[in-house]
């Protein structure tokens, strides 16, 4: 079924392709590989190498600081993302397939989330969750995590309703009607066809929203709530102390889960993406 | 992506806290929720309040302050001693940590903050903290008199000096050979030598103090001409020479060779040159004539739920022992009475750059807020402007 | 279609932004008619006035929004530039069962906190660091490198940064194009540039429009990521925003600043789209090619 050209090219602009496309990812894991060995740094800042050591896998583990706003992080990323995931994808759906009057106000909606700069966020959700939280008592928005997902939710959906709907446009929607000829519910319609089709779009939304997720620092430095310090936030307020070999320790394991993690993923995208992309062929083939 | 307050952190005299109409049921919903109806609202007056301080130290403490800037070792001891668990929070600016205490009207969680003393006098106008009651804290007796009554908090009703620092600079004698000694030495080589890789400290009020400084002007000035001549130095002689605004220049600027010229915090630079791979080629000075002391300190807010544990560990950390690992891990004086003796015994090093003589902090100035912050702030973004040219 | 109006598809996304963005974020935009009360307040809308923007408006606004549109025009141009052909490569020419594990090796490095991976950039970009060494070691470099903190080290930055939201987009919008439109096209006799300029771009453009939308958009509203590795040379308008809310506790003229930038963010889309189609009008027609047969 495979009728695309192997890894190993033919031509020479393929060829110059595919070495810039090494390059390219070459050159985003130099910081990575500097981290990593700066993470055995006997010394006392992150940044000067004074020797080699293991301390700071050891200090890393005594801090219960350091632990938490890992925790946090994560746990707020992965939620984040699949809030952002979900809705973003509905509303990609609906932007490509089914565009009312409505899709303008909500595109200038999704527009002006991702043009607004993220302090004005910060300031605008702090007193916004507290009036939520206590002066309507709504105790929910006084759970740290739920403020943090709900500040890093914000221009993940955008991200996602937009890269959703470019997958989906312009793609007339024969396969849906087919389907929907063929006496398929909406419903079946809906998982079979259309969710397929948008798939490798959901997912790369997904990582996308997980990853801004883990960076946010401004919004997160704001909601935050006793015990909910992200990572970022942690790194930032540590630059006045000196930032600390163990901070690249911690980065080192991360990095070191997520490439077994994200093996796991690369597995479920390629099937995702290969089941979309041959349903898709095999319909549109005939 | 992630942005961040990143950078623009310490220090003095940045800015005023809040809103008094935002401590105020009605001021602060009047703004967030017009609609709502007043009866609605009557329904759920807000604000935490505190148990009673009467010294029975509770199970927990939540700490809201720089990340990593307690030692770990104060900590660990003192949750063994007390059987308290303590929660670590950070924040990245005072503003950040006061516009938080300000929206959660005294819910906010936290048992101790660590606010810069510029900043005092705002939160307390706000009513973000509690009175500390120095029955509970016996060892403030141990603070050099000298760190204790600060301007911004006369009587230490509110606050106690946790760590001070002062401003100077750094240069690298390879590239400037001749010695600096002077703001105006500064300036000097800023537009010779070091033109081009020199750093400022990202913060409105460090950009402007330099020109006081060396002019012999209080840095508090609010007189129009002096801050137009300050502004006219800052943006024509100063900012075409600046390669970067770096707040913590000894966390990379210095063991990095990233400049030449840096204008530092003490603590921050020792620490740098401690880390440089050839420390003997860089000089730190302090900034003379005058320059700049500024100071951290532990406060309880409002509604803190565990206030006696909270005064406390204020008590445990003016424990010498405890202040001298303090004062080892942040590498910024903690002005209890007698450390330097006792970190010269430690055999720590390069200690001219945490401890001053008397002459020294006598050329010290505290910053205040006042009026003229929005011009200073007016000033520095001027100065951000012409340099990024 | 029979099914229901799109609307309700979209009504999570879009009560839960009302909700958590525009509510609270409209509140703050209200500030910006009022003024900065005394040292110890940061806004106060008893007296309505326009004088904010007034104030908002000022040179230095002008200034530094110009540098901000040359970051913002450059970096999402070299990230086009670097990105979209990776993206096709992915897409196009690297083997299906590979492009999980390239889509995951994109995006790992982003998994490293922000500031971690700056630092490990100063280590190899500084004067003294790993690249000034490697050079000075083969002869081509004498002295040390002089990169940070200049222009090009603020592009730098914003490319590295910036690169997986237009290398991921961009490969979604490549993966759609079904290959056998490819071969039906070549089959038909056009040659690699022509099937590439008629059918796989133009069936990707809505993609790739998104993926420049996604770099040049949040790029206009940063402050940090220029100035991180470029210094002073990257100045942004949201810096200004930022100090007025943080140090100069000024949440009136904050809020201004923001709602002209952000005006001016959108009316700079606009004229980039209206320049996009512009440059699109000679692909229309092929545009029109439906997927597959029925």
């Amino acid at each position: 079924m495979n009728r695309r050209a192997p890894l190993l090219t033919r031509s020479p602009v393929d060829l110059v392709l595919t070495i810039i496309a090494i390059v390219v990812v070459a050159f985003l894991f130099v910081p990575i590989v500097v981290i990593v060995i700066h993470s055995f740094n006997a010394g006392r800042l992150l940044i000067a190498w004074q020797g080699f050591s293991f301390d700071p896998y050891v200090v890393m583990l005594q801090k219960p600081a350091i632990r938490s706003a890992v925790g946090v992080s994560l746990l707020t990323g992965v939620i984040a993302a699949v809030l952002a995931t979900l809705a973003g994808t509905l509303a990609g759906i609906a932007l490509a397939r089914r565009p009312g009057r409505w899709a303008a106000w909500f595109l200038i909606t999704l527009l002006l989330v991702s043009v607004t700069p993220e302090i004005v966020d910060a300031i605008a959700l702090l007193p916004w969750l507290v009036t939520l939280g206590i002066d309507w008592q709504m105790p929910v928005f006084n759970n740290g995590i739920v403020r943090l997902v709900i500040g890093h939710s914000l221009f993940s959906i955008a991200i996602v309703s937009f890269i959703v709907r470019s997958r989906l446009v312009g793609i007339e929607s024969q396969l849906e009607e087919a389907s929907a000829d063929l006496y398929a519910t909406p419903a079946r319609t809906f998982r079979r066809i259309t969710l397929p089709l948008a798939m490798p779009a959901v997912l790369t939304g997904g990582l996308l929203s997980f990853t801004l997720s883990l960076d946010n620092t401004i919004v997160s430095s704001f909601v935050a709530v006793s015990g909910s310090t992200t990572w970022p936030v942690y790194i930032w307020g540590a630059l006045r102390g000196g930032l600390k070999p163990e901070v690249a320790a911690v980065s080192t394991v991360m990095f070191v889960l997520t490439l077994l993690v994200l093996a796991l993923v690369a597995l479920v995208l390629r099937r995702s993406g290969d089941s979309a992309a041959s349903i898709a062929r095999t319909l549109a083939a005939g | 992506m992630t942005d961040e307050p990143r950078l623009r952190i310490l220090s003095s005299r940045a800015a005023a806290p809040y809103l008094r109409a935002q401590l105020t049921r009605r001021g602060f919903l009047g703004v967030s929720v017009g609609a709502a109806s007043a009866a609605a609202l009557a329904a759920c007056a807000p604000t935490g309040s505190s148990p009673e301080l009467d010294g029975t130290v509770e199970s927990a403490l939540s700490i809201y302050t720089w990340a990593d800037y307690e030692a770990p070792d104060v900590i660990q001891a003192f949750q063994d001693a007390n059987g308290t668990t303590i929660t670590l929070d950070s924040f990245n600016s005072n503003e950040e940590m006061i516009a938080k205490l300000a929206a959660a009207k005294g819910t906010a969680g936290y048992d101790i903050v660590v606010p810069t003393g510029p900043f005092i006098p705002g939160m307390v106008e706000n009513g973000l903290l509690m009175k500390l009651d120095m029955d509970l804290i016996p060892n403030f007796a141990n603070l050099d008199p000298q760190f204790a009554s600060q301007v911004w908090d006369p009587d230490n009703e509110y606050s106690i000096c946790k760590d001070w620092g002062t401003t100077g600079f750094v240069y690298d004698t390879t590239v400037i050979t001749r010695d600096l000694a002077t703001w105006d030495d500064f300036l000097d080589a800023a537009q010779n030598e070091a033109s081009g890789k020199m750093s400022m400290l990202d913060d409105p009020a460090e950009i402007t103090g330099p020109y006081f400084w060396s002019h012999g002007i209080d840095w508090n000035t609010t007189d129009e001409g002096e801050l137009d001549a300050a502004e006219n130095w800052a943006v024509e002689e100063l900012a075409p020479h600046i390669a970067a605004f770096d707040s913590y220049p000894g966390g990379g600027g210095i063991p990095q060779s990233l400049y030449v010229l840096m204008q530092v915090w003490n603590g921050d630079a020792r620490f740098g040159i401690m880390s440089s791979e050839e420390p003997d080629k860089w000089k730190w000075v302090l900034g003379s004539p005058a320059t700049e002391l500024w100071m951290d300190t532990y406060a309880i807010p409002t509604g803190a739920p565990h206030p006696n544990a909270a005064h406390a560990f204020i008590n445990a950390v003016l424990d010498p022992d405890n202040s001298l690992l303090e004062l080892d891990w942040n590498g910024y004086n903690t002005g209890v009475a007698d450390i330097e003796q006792a970190a010269a015994d430690e055999g720590l090093e390069l200690l001219d750059m945490v401890f001053f003589t008397p002459e020294q902090v006598a050329t010290m100035q505290t910053g205040v807020v006042t009026d003229a912050q929005q011009r200073i702030v007016d000033i520095y973004n001027k100065v951000k402007a012409a340099a990024g040219q | 279609m029979r099914a229901r109006p799109g609307f309700l598809l979209a009504l999570p996304a879009w009560l839960w932004l009302v909700v958590f963005f525009v509510v609270p974020v409209l509140q703050v935009v209200w500030f910006s008619f009022g003024r900065k009360p005394g040292i110890f307040g940061t806004h106060d809308n008893s007296v309505l006035t326009l004088d904010r923007y007034a104030e908002a408006l000022d040179p230095t606004f002008g200034t530094v929004f110009l540098n901000t549109l040359w970051i913002g025009v450059a970096g999402t141009a070299l990230c086009a530039l670097i990105g979209i052909p990776t993206a096709y490569w992915m897409a196009v020419k690297a083997k299906p069962q590979w492009r999980g594990l390239l889509i995951a090796l994109v995006m790992i490095p982003y998994w490293t906190n922000f500031l971690v991976r700056t630092i490990g950039w100063q280590v190899v970009l500084a004067p003294e660091g790993w690249l000034s060494t490697a050079l000075g070691a083969l002869g081509i470099l004498d002295g040390p490198l002089e990169v940070l903190n200049t222009r090009g080290a603020v592009l730098f930055g914003v490319v590295y940064n910036y690169l997986p939201l237009m290398i991921l987009p961009a490969f979604v919008a490549f993966d759609r194009v079904d290959p056998t439109l490819r071969e039906a096209s070549r089959d038909l006799g056009a040659g690699r540039w022509r099937t590439l300029f008629r059918v796989t771009l133009p069936l990707a453009a809505p993609g790739l429009f998104a993926a420049v939308i996604l770099v040049f958009i949040p790029l206009m509203g940063d402050y940090i990521t220029p100035s991180v590795l470029g210094g002073a040379a990257g100045s942004m308008v949201a810096q200004l925003v930022a100090v007025q809310f943080q140090a100069g506790q000024n949440w009136a003229l904050g809020s201004a600043i923001a709602v002209i930038l952000i005006l001016a963010i959108v009316a700079t889309a606009a004229l980039g789209y209206a320049l996009f189609r512009l440059v699109a009008l000679p692909f229309a027609a092929a545009r029109r090619v439906k997927l597959g047969a029925p």
